[in-house]
């Protein structure tokens, strides 16, 4: 058996990893037959929904305080097979499955979300879940890496590969730098390591470029463009992924999924000073050169 | 590190040189004599086409191009090229193939869907 790989994809609030996480994982299960188990790290348990093709799956945190405690629950109870050809007994078209999970979280303004994910993870482990026969844990984890709750699965040394999901806007890239600093601050003792970027793309000027440079800036890859798509949000309303459909997005997640599971380039990152990181966005997000006498005033009509 | 489809290991970091990507595309694509042309064609978002680009053969654009179209699993006489793919090719190729390819290149730079057909 191959050894278990345990990635997470981080990235901005909004950026869309939990679109492009699923989309990836399915087409790493419909394509290339692999088993894996994902868990959410995110409140809002949508990490798992177009695995599942239902509304947010039952939470780990809501699960246990139904119950009392968490030690009152069973790895069944929490631990759900994906719908059709995602259900390990469905073969039909795949060796491939994908089990899930999510760790929830409290209620929006009320104690540390990030308890949840701690909680879940060891839950998940105690009671054998990662003892399966799988290939990849995958680590869905809500946006920035500020709050030490959700640095854990870096901190604590559960995912091993980080993918950052941005896009060429300020804010994301921002994020992507600043979980390159948790990252590093943690590759020392816990192993983690930085295994790309994924630009999901919103389609702004030179955003490839600009994308691209980051990534060289980091020391790590550009390792796949996702192009923006109105498939896939079409596709979220149904509970679906479109990786079954043999459309263009379709191919875009399976190119993606062979990547990451070929991937062996991963780094220790080396993330940039904020000058830096505006340095770069001066001279690839703009289309036209900007003066320095103009930063801070109206553009002109 | 993953180039027009192909992986370069982590040992040679996270800055492939121009040279090995042709090298690397060269090597792969095999015997081209029997490929006369490379067409792409471009899309909007609303899946409308827009116009057709031929490609000056000798380049490594066509190459590229032909490597791309031989291996892709992708249906159909005209084969969507990769977001990453076509600005990874274009890039190199405005670095290699100098001002032969710099008109298609200026256009694979943009934001629009690429198909190729090669034969």
């Amino acid at each position: 058996m191959a050894e278990l790989r345990q990635i997470a994809f981080y990235g901005k609030g909004g950026i869309g990893k939990s679109t492009t996480s699923q989309n990836t994982l399915a087409a790493m299960a419909h394509y290339f037959g692999k088993k894996i188990l994902i868990v959410g790290c995110d409140p809002k348990a949508d990490s798992t929904r177009l695995i599942l093709h239902e509304k947010a799956q039952c939470t780990i945190m809501q699960l246990a305080s139904e119950a009392g405690t968490v030690e009152d629950l069973e790895l069944d109870d929490v631990c759900k097979p994906g719908a059709a050809e995602f259900d390990p007994a469905n073969t039909d078209i795949t060796d491939g499955f994908i089990m899930c999970a999510e760790s929830g979280g409290p209620e929006p303004g009320v104690g540390c979300a990030g308890r949840g994910v701690i909680t879940a993870i060891n839950f998940l482990e105690e009671e054998g879940a990662y003892d399966q026969d799988l290939d990849f844990v995958s680590y869905d984890v809500l946006g920035d890496v500020v709050c030490g709750g959700f640095a854990m699965p870096i901190r604590e040394g559960k995912a091993q590969e980080i993918y950052i999901v941005m896009s060429g806007e300020m804010m994301a890239m921002y994020a992507a730098n600043n979980i390159s600093k948790g990252i590093l601050k943690y590759a020392n003792t816990g192993g983690v390591r930085l295994a790309g970027l994924i630009c999901n793309a919103r389609m702004t000027d030179r955003e490839y470029d600009l994308a691209k440079h980051l990534a060289e800036q980091i020391g790590t890859q550009l390792i796949h463009f996702v192009p923006r798509s109105n498939h896939v949000q079409r596709a979220e309303l149904r509970r679906m992924t479109v990786v079954a459909d043999k459309t263009d997005q379709a191919f875009e997640y399976k190119e993606l999924a062979r990547k990451i599971i070929a991937n062996d380039l991963k780094v220790i990152p080396k993330p940039l000073e904020m000058d830096d990181l505006e340095a770069l966005l001066m001279e690839f997000g703009l289309e036209e050169e900007v003066e320095a006498d103009a930063i801070g005033k109206k553009a002109s009509a | 590190m993953f180039i027009c489809g192909y992986h370069f290991p982590a040992s040679l970091g996270n800055k492939i040189s121009h040279e090995q990507v042709v090298e690397k595309v060269t090597a792969e694509v095999g015997d081209l004599s029997d490929v006369s042309y490379a067409i792409l064609t471009s899309e909007n978002r609303d899946g409308i086409k827009q116009e057709d680009l031929r490609v000056e053969k000798g380049s490594f654009l066509f190459t590229a191009l032909a490597d791309y179209y031989k291996k892709s699993d992708i249906e159909g006489e005209y084969k969507m090229i990769y977001y990453t793919n076509k600005y990874q090719m274009s890039e190199v190729s405005k670095a290699v193939d100098g001002g032969v390819t710099a008109a298609v290149c200026r256009k694979l730079d943009d934001m629009l869907l690429y198909r190729v057909k090669v034969a």
